[in-house]
């Protein structure tokens, strides 16, 4: 009786291969340390891997079908995401190697690349996970390696107090997540998503169990993405972890965060036989479009009113990945395939400024050897190439033209007035402008603020500026050629509506 | 359907008042006359010296944190050796990766030195500083005549 | 003379010891007890998720309880390290003295 089951599980293993490829990494990595003890090999590997599953990944382009019954699903949706996660992973391999924090401190840096890659497969399922069991063991592969990271430079004080932060706070939510999965599972009788859906098409009458447990799970959900009121862990780990733990879990971490409350809303809570490409029927009258709107607005305004009065750059850009997050719940808000696919281009521009702005605060960090924005003064003119692209990423963060963050804001806003949702978008062009001040006054101490002390030109190495280059480039580029990124997202956008 | 659940009250209040009944007579009766040498801890007939509260060693933590992760791993092959029979050779195989990645946890262990259970160092008395010559003896018998007399 | 018992009983059972927990964790000082009331949500999903899979008949219930067991278990060691090295450099473990990073 089984054979039947076993011969479909065999069949999957071919649909995972860029996490097999991980996996596999993974254990490479563990064995190569223990043999060769060499810091250098160990990077080596791990970028090799990473590699190794981009090319799967590429190869498996096109794939619309779910895996292991049910359990995961391989869609151009997921891809997306894990196409956004391998390049995370990549500029965060490659910023680990200039970042003195980590080296400077004789820290063994091999538990390093195996967490990361840790971290990575398990975002990588969750960019694909429609079970229940899935999505939850998934997401605590991610968070686990991410707790230990975040901690990872222990004899900084604030580096631990982080962590412990991230522990408590993420494993109260998960707790409360996996509580309503439990009542979920109860009142449906299935973990999986599609059943759940069928389940909840066939009693359409609304359900105060459905509502809460929902609303427990989204909880949880928007614990990852830092969404108001869930977001208290984000400035205190920002700012206390290393620097680029900082920039990988503010923009792939978030990723995956979006992919799976995407995915859950999408696939539980609408009914497929009645959606059409553009507008999504909700079932059970749960005014699920309120909830998420209420969080989107909460969201945007506690972050960016709470930056204006921050004084460390890494605790600003925190509270500024925030107000992002805000803007992109409201694409969520819209509930049509256009607000998805606006969703996916704002994350790609948001993955280049967002990197690209903590690449170069880390390597001012080495130089002037502090965070903060006062200490900012006239570097303009001591590392004009370095300050310059900061200035484009931080506007590109604010969303003036001709740069991508514009395109993406455009992209986003034009579907959220598509829609009808106007008060909606008001709130949201109201908070670009208030995030104007906070990212111009970096700016203005850069390049506006003249100070002499005595460092002349500061000197950075010419693989780290070229890595922040080959950030930069893009950012501008995209910003007037931008035709091939709506393209890849307009065809990404396709979630697998199961059988 | 909640009266049948009365035994049970029964029960408990027996048992309260059994236990409680023995605490009580025997603090009513018993005289109480406590002294310094009565109040003191208990150290198994020695004097207590210094505070009770003792460093912790940190090997103690490491092993307790190995056991319980595979004590998880042995939850795990439970269920797995009950339905092994039925699904065959693809139960073997996805077991053995399973065990596999667990044993590379306990190699690396091992291997960084996490499993050491860690001797302090006693200092121990070289021989050459307590056995002395025939002649520096009596040559320091002769400087303490010298200095005692 | 015991009849089976229903399953609001369970289900308020594993509510209340799932408050009990978060109370525990909102309130506590102490990093080790907040872990441990942690471990105790996590039990009361465990008894949620028991329950209603014997209620339905279906044992994927019971498969999502052996995850959670082995993630608490993990998530317990995890937490533990992490206050052990927050104990090395801040010599204290009760969660209101630990306070570098504010506003």
């Amino acid at each position: 009786m089984y054979n039947a089951v076993v011969n479909e599980l065999i069949g999957s293993l071919g649909l995972i291969k860029p996490e097999l490829a991980l996996l596999v990494t993974f254990v490479v990595v563990i064995i190569a340390d223990l043999i060769f003890k060499n810091n250098k090999v160990n990077l080596g590997l791990s970028i090799l891997g990473t590699i190794v599953s981009g090319i799967f990944l590429i190869g498996m382009s096109g794939t619309n079908t779910s895996a292991f019954a049910n359990l995961i699903a391989v869609d151009p949706f997921s891809e997306f995401f894990k196409y956004l996660i391998l390049i995370s992973t990549l500029i965060v391999l490659v910023m680990s190697e200039f970042s003195e924090e980590l080296h400077n401190r004789d820290v063994w840096m091999g538990e390093y690349y195996m967490l990361v890659l840790g971290m990575a497969l398990g975002m990588f399922l969750l960019a694909g996970a429609t079970n229940l069991i899935m999505i939850y063991l998934a997401l605590e592969t991610m968070s686990m390696s991410s707790y230990i990271l975040s901690g990872y430079t222990k004899e900084i004080k604030r580096s631990s107090e982080a962590s412990l932060k991230y522990v408590i706070f993420g494993s109260l939510s998960s707790g409360i997540m996996i509580y309503g999965m439990s009542i979920l599972f109860g009142m449906t009788g299935s973990l999986d998503l599609y059943a759940i859906q069928s389940y909840l098409a066939a009693n359409g009458f609304f359900q105060p169990a459905i509502f809460i447990s929902g609303l427990m799970v989204i909880a949880g959900f928007a614990y990852k993405i830092s969404a108001v009121p869930f977001h208290f862990w984000t400035p205190d780990v920002y700012e206390g972890s290393p620097i680029t733990i900082t920039a990988y879990l503010s923009v792939a971490s978030k990723a995956a965060g979006f992919a799976v409350l995407v995915r859950f809303i999408k696939l539980t809570f609408f009914d497929a036989a009645g959606s059409s490409d553009e507008s999504w029927i909700m079932m059970n009258s749960i005014p699920w479009d309120m909830v998420l709107a209420v969080l989107a607005v909460a969201t945007m305004t506690l972050g960016n009113i709470v930056a204006l009065w921050q004084s460390n750059v890494k605790r600003m850009l925190a509270y500024s990945s925030i107000a992002h997050a805000g803007y992109l719940l409201m694409g969520i808000v819209v509930m049509t395939n256009t607000g998805l696919m606006s969703i996916l281009v704002y994350f790609f521009f948001y993955l280049l400024m967002n990197f690209g702005a903590f690449i170069v605060v880390m390597l001012f960090a080495h130089k002037i050897g502090s965070e903060e924005m006062d200490d900012y003064e006239g570097i303009g003119y001591q590392a004009p190439v370095l300050a310059s692209l900061l200035t484009l990423f931080l506007v590109s963060l604010t969303g003036l033209p001709p740069t991508a963050g514009f395109i993406g804001k455009l992209v986003l806003f034009g579907a959220v007035l598509d829609s009808g949702w106007y008060w909606l978008a008001v709130i949201g062009v109201l908070n670009s402008v208030v995030s104007l001040y906070y990212y111009a006054k970096v700016v203005r101490n850069m390049w506006l603020r003249k100070v002499d002390n005595g460092k002349g030109t500061l000197k950075f190495s010419i693989q780290s500026q070229a890595l922040v280059m080959v950030l930069g480039i893009p950012t501008l580029v995209f910003g007037l050629f931008f035709g091939p990124i709506m393209r890849w997202a307009e065809h990404s956008v396709r979630i697998f509506l199961g059988n | 359907m909640l009266i049948d659940y009365s035994v049970v009250l029964v029960y408990l209040i027996v048992g309260v008042l059994f236990v409680a009944a023995g605490i009580v007579t025997a603090a009513l009766i018993r005289p109480s006359r406590p002294n310094p040498r009565k109040n003191s801890t208990y150290e198994s007939g020695e004097e207590p010296i210094g505070s009770p509260w003792i460093q912790f060693n940190n090997r103690f933590y490491i092993i307790a944190l190995a056991f319980i992760i595979f004590d998880v791993e042995l939850v795990m092959l439970f269920p797995w050796a009950t339905a092994f029979k039925e699904i065959g050779w693809f139960a073997f195989w996805g077991m053995i990766v399973f065990a596999f990645i667990l044993a590379l946890g306990l190699a690396y262990d091992w291997a960084k030195g996490l499993l050491d259970w860690e001797k302090p160092n006693p200092q121990i008395p070289s021989l050459d500083e307590l056995v002395i010559t025939r002649e520096q003896y009596l040559d320091e018998l002769k400087k303490k005549e010298q200095t005692g007399n | 003379m015991l009849q089976s018992i229903p399953l609001e009983y369970y289900l308020i059972i594993s509510a209340v010891i799932f408050i009990i927990g978060s109370i525990g964790v909102i309130t506590r000082r102490n990093a080790i007890i907040i872990f441990m009331s942690i471990e105790l949500m996590l039990n009361a999903v465990n008894l949620t998720l028991v329950s209603f899979s014997s209620f339905l008949g279906d044992v994927s219930g019971q498969i999502f309880v052996f995850f959670v067991m082995s993630v608490a278990a993990a998530e317990a060691a995890i937490g533990l390290a992490i206050i052990l090295a927050l104990f090395r450099s801040k010599q204290t473990i009760y969660v209101d003295e630990v306070n570098l990073l504010k506003w």
